[in-house]
């Protein structure tokens, strides 16, 4: 069916989470894939064969089954554990395990490591039938068929072995099949997958504020038309009465026009502004929904496109985290950096944070005038927000507190205007507020309700205020995404090692990568969220999680005995002997003891 | 409805009616009372002008009509596209728990965690800004309020906590000022050579890892050794493919120079690597069919080694390689949905989440953001801790100290797992 030459044939696996394409691949190619095992021994073609898969559209290239004429020992491709693959290597390193490897029974045979497989980066495997002659089968059958890959759609592709001893070398003895499949392992594969509407829980304010923008853009829209066409049409009809009762001159007519026209221009500029205001929303939710959608595109967290997208999320969350913050030239300049100015909203913000610094500078114009303009007054009454109330009210403590030695007129008139209206919804406020004429500032501070009115602190307590109304008013979430995305991902990080008081027993990575042995350091270890990390749950775990073949050396620490004996090999120490990882004691093998963790 | 669907919804919503249509319909209106304006001015005389009021009133309701209607129809669109989206986003199950904010309280600490994370992703000048804007914001924001209050209310209240709060508030803020400065230098180095990594000159980072080696050897990392042999293929290249001037510390000869100079110190270690690298000088001329060609094949080794000295150069500054706010974040977006679940069932039960000492459901990461061995005892089902350390028995199997002393009758013990039986104090703390 595949034949040999360009990409013959190009399977559609379904696999639990991820759709793979393999590819078939021509064996003329150069350079030529080659397999050198541990033991010095090495495999070119036509002896070594193999099938290449390639995942995703990056075209990272996994092998998932190879096949050598010739094997010293029964080996099996050990079907767990994971084979991490740098994205940029030309080489990796699969563990062998002899055996059949299976959870209950570790296998006692040691562990090999195949080495320096060589792919070349033209990414061109030969293609060989899968169903290699079974031993004493005549060699024809090879090329019958390729089609074991769509009979073994998941990489699990373990059978047993044939009885190989009574073969000579260096005929076909056995047949072991590689699966790599991704970075990780099978068991991993349920919580490496994405589920991208949940995973999308962070991004629904990103989405859902253009969307409020635009229709408070639209309703102070109509608002201006309205105010302003109404007034042309009353106008107008005023005028065309008086004007046949001729009871008004030519003069005053022209006047009357002159000032529509200015009035309808105004209409007209106002109306440009939003329209402005409308494309560039527009562009931000293109903007975002095309950004959240390329998540779609991406299947599980290691597929190197999500790093990408994961980054610029956290980007994102920085930039809302300074914007509520009030850094906002930090805001802009990280935004401006990471060219993501259409995901994030700088201009709102800094609206917000403009009015709260006043606000928190002893000024309640600006907020007043927030409050007030274009129809934000009916939205913030139909939330059943106090928060004009509560300005009114501060501006009137502000006259009572200047006026102290003089008439109280001002803040009276202030009192009946603004206040007085609002007895029945805020009964207690205009009670106190009528009380506190009679309180001086200095008398208060000895009596609960006044001490407070007069508090410097009610000013912190108004800018909470208006930011709570201001982000409710807009359904933003009233904390920073940053705050949510932070004390979830630090529980779920976090072990009891983390703020261990053993510093040596943290660092440890039970996930063991080839590349290097040197353990990279826990991120809530780390100095920088150490601290941040001492106060929240740690993560509940119903699982142990160590690394393979533990070695309990005679110190009490135990390590897997892969990393221990490469660590060896690197650290140039002679044969059966090991060296800690962390405190550098050197023991002789023979003291290792094996612990079994259930 | 998922947000692939929500796309064309949006292409819709993009090309449906807007403003702009409005704006036109008040061209048309400001022309309707510009002409009026013109005929009243120009004919002058009482009978036109009323004339002309009168038979502009309808145009101009009309024209206003035009102009609401162009408003409702964006509306309208508007009000489509809104469903749509919260359709679309109906499939999130769950609300963002909001209610309660564990790190409202930590502000500095987000704050050098920020600093820190710009730091080291090298983005300098907007560390700059922020620590600029952050820091007398952390400062001054206790102060106000104390110079703001009136001296009759300081009096009143008792000293400490005043007190308390500005060096609460100042040592932090202190802390970012301090390390910011040498962390900055530190990764401005970092950047720097990895700079020259990038352009092929691979003398700084030798130079760093040479500085480093003892700290370097006793993580067991052959960082400073992968470097001398990159360099060795480097010069081996010769001028064609380096680009370096063709003098005799270029090319082979000068590759083999460089290997008599260098490789010294590392005969003991690498010594087979070493080997293999001299013998090949012998296929110089037709390296590619030589057995040491794979060797040669440097075409990824830079990214690669520009790779593992990130990593080397953070581990040694006590930092992880990849920046902890990133897998932080890119972790609570994974676990989030399972802490949506537990919070929307809990909130009828009114206990905090944050509570308790562990998190009372699992959190699925990948394997690659699992950074520490855990240890599930086997008979508690309970992860140990420092005060309840693992344990293993002479046998081989491993408890928690506390399932093994509940276990245990008087000093003797029978392993849960295997018939052995054994005395208590045999059994030994494991660090795992």
């Amino acid at each position: 069916m595949a034949k040999t030459g360009d990409r013959a044939q190009v399977a559609q696996i379904a696999s639990s989470s991820q759709s793979w394409r393999a590819a078939f691949l021509s064996s003329n190619c150069t350079p030529q894939p080659r397999l050198e095992t541990d033991l010095g021994v090495t495999y070119e073609p036509p002896d070594f064969v193999g099938l290449i898969l390639l995942a995703g559209e990056d075209d990272v290239m996994y092998i998932i089954q190879g096949h050598t004429p010739e094997c010293t020992h029964e080996w099996e491709w050990e079907r767990t554990g994971s084979y991490p693959v740098h994205p940029a290597a030309d080489w990796l390193e699969v563990p062998v395990r002899g055996g059949s490897p299976s959870k209950s029974h570790p296998p006692a045979h040691p562990t090999y490591i195949l080495k320096s497989f060589q792919w070349g980066h033209s990414a061109v495997m030969p293609l060989h039938p899968l169903n290699l002659p079974k031993p004493g089968q005549p060699e024809h059958s090879q090329g019958s068929n390729s089609n074991s890959i769509t009979r073994h759609p998941t990489p699990c592709l373990c059978r047993p072995n044939p009885p190989t001893p009574k073969l000579p070398k260096p005929i076909l003895q056995q047949r072991f099949e590689l699966q790599i499949h991704q970075i990780l392992t099978m068991g991993d594969h349920e919580s490496s997958k994405l589920d991208h509407e949940n995973h999308l829980l962070l991004d629904q304010p990103l989405l859902q504020l253009p969307v409020e923008l635009l229709r408070k853009n639209l309703r102070s829209a109509r608002f201006e038309v309205e105010k302003d066409g109404s007034f042309v049409k009353e106008t107008l009809k005023k005028t065309a009465t008086d004007s046949v009762n001729g009871r008004i001159s030519q003069q005053d007519v022209l006047k009357t026009l002159d000032s529509m026209i200015t009035r309808v221009k105004g209409v007209k500029r106002k109306l440009t502004a939003f329209s402005e205001e409308e494309n560039r929303l527009h562009r931000h939710e293109e903007a975002r929904v095309k950004h959240l959608t390329e998540l779609y595109g991406m299947y599980s967290v290691d597929d190197v496109k999500y790093e990408g997208w994961s980054r610029t999320r956290l980007d994102r969350l920085l930039t809302d985290y300074l914007l509520r913050q009030g850094y906002v030239n930090s805001a802009r300049a990280l935004a401006k950096e990471r060219g993501i100015e259409l995901l994030v909203d700088v201009d709102i913000f800094e609206q917000m944070n403009r009015i709260r610094q006043c606000l928190l500078s002893g000024s309640v114009q600006e907020a007043l005038a927030w409050c007030t303009a274009g129809d934000t007054k009916k939205e913030l009454r139909k939330m059943g927000s106090n928060l004009e109330f509560m300005l009114r009210y501060q501006q009137y403590i502000e006259l009572v507190r200047k006026s102290v030695h003089t008439q109280p007129s001002e803040a009276l008139a202030h009192a009946r205007k603004h206040l007085w209206p609002y007895r029945e919804t805020y009964p207690k406020e205009v009670f106190h507020a009528c009380g506190l004429l009679s309180m001086l500032p200095e008398h208060a501070a000895r009596i609960e309700p006044y001490r407070e009115l007069y508090s410097p602190a009610r000013w912190q307590m108004l800018a909470d205020l208006f930011t709570t109304t201001h982000h409710s008013l807009l359904s933003l979430p009233s904390i920073p995404l940053l705050h949510i995305a932070l004390s979830s991902g630090l529980s779920a990080l976090k072990t009891p090692a983390c703020h261990s008081i053993h510093p040596n027993s943290a660092a440890a990575p039970s996930h063991h990568t080839s590349l290097s042995l040197a353990t990279s350091v826990c991120p809530i270890c780390s100095t920088e969220l150490n601290e941040l990390a001492r106060n929240v749950p740690h993560a509940l775990h119903s699982k142990s999680h160590v690394e393979p073949d533990l070695l309990l050396l005679p110190n009490g620490r135990a390590y897997g005995k892969a990393r221990l004996e490469e660590y060896a090999k690197k650290a140039g120490l002679p044969d059966g002997m090991v060296k800690d990882l962390r405190t550098g004691e050197v023991y002789n093998v023979q003291l290792l003891k094996k612990v079994y963790i259930s | 409805m998922s947000l692939l669907e929500l796309q064309k919804e949006l292409k819709k919503f993009n090309q449906a009616s807007k403003l702009t249509a409005a704006v036109q319909d008040v061209d048309q209106l400001i022309e309707f009372l510009v002409n009026a304006r013109d005929e009243v001015a120009s004919a002058n005389d009482p009978h036109t002008t009323s004339l002309t009021l009168t038979k502009l009133q309808n145009p101009v309701s009309a024209q206003l009509d035009a102009i609401n209607s162009d408003l409702g129809k964006v509306h309208k669109s508007q009000n489509a596209f809104h469903k749509a989206l919260s359709r679309s986003l109906k499939e999130t199950k769950g609300t963002l728990p909001t209610d309660h904010d564990p790190m409202a309280s930590q502000t500095a600490l987000i704050n050098r965690a920020i600093a820190m994370h710009l730091l080291r992703e090298g983005q300098f000048g907007v560390a700059s800004t922020f620590i600029g804007e952050a820091q007398p914001q952390s400062e001054t924001s206790p102060s106000p309020e104390e110079t703001r209050r009136p001296p009759s209310i300081t009096i009143s209240r008792p000293d400490t906590p005043p007190d308390a709060m500005i060096t609460d508030a100042d040592i932090p803020s202190d802390l970012t000022a301090f390390q910011s400065q040498a962390l900055q230098e530190k990764f401005a180095g970092m950047y720097s050579i990895l700079t020259s990594l990038k352009q092929r000159d691979l003398y700084p980072a030798i130079g760093w890892a040479r500085e480093n080696s003892t700290e370097l050897e006793a993580r067991g990392s052959n960082l400073e050794f992968e470097l001398c042999k990159l360099q060795f293929i480097w010069l081996f290249k010769g001028p064609q493919v380096n680009g370096l001037p063709a003098t005799e510390k270029n090319g082979v000869e000068g590759a083999l120079k460089y290997g008599q100079e260098n490789f010294k110190r590392f005969q003991d270690r690498h010594l087979r690597e070493i080997q293999k690298l001299s013998c090949a000088i012998v296929f110089s001329p037709n390296l590619a069919d030589s057995p040491y060609c794979h060797i040669f094949d440097i075409s990824l080794a830079f990214e690669e080694v520009a790779s593992s000295f990130t990593r080397e150069f953070c581990s040694l500054l006590g930092l992880s390689a990849e920046s902890p706010l990133y897998v932080a974040v890119t972790a609570g977006a994974l676990a989030l949905p399972n802490l949506v679940k537990y919070t929307s069932i809990n909130r009828a039960k009114n206990t905090e989440w944050t509570t308790q000492n562990e998190l009372a459901f699992e959190t699925p990461l990948p394997k690659s953001m699992l950074y520490h061995s855990i240890f599930v005892c086997p008979v508690s089902r309970g992860q140990t801790t420092d005060a309840n350390p693992p344990i293993i028995l002479p046998c081989g199997h491993v408890l928690a100290r506390e399932s093994l002393q509940k276990l245990a009758k008087g000093i003797r013990y029978k392993c849960p797992y295997c018939p052995s039986e054994g005395v208590v104090k045999d059994a030994k703390e494991i660090i795992l």
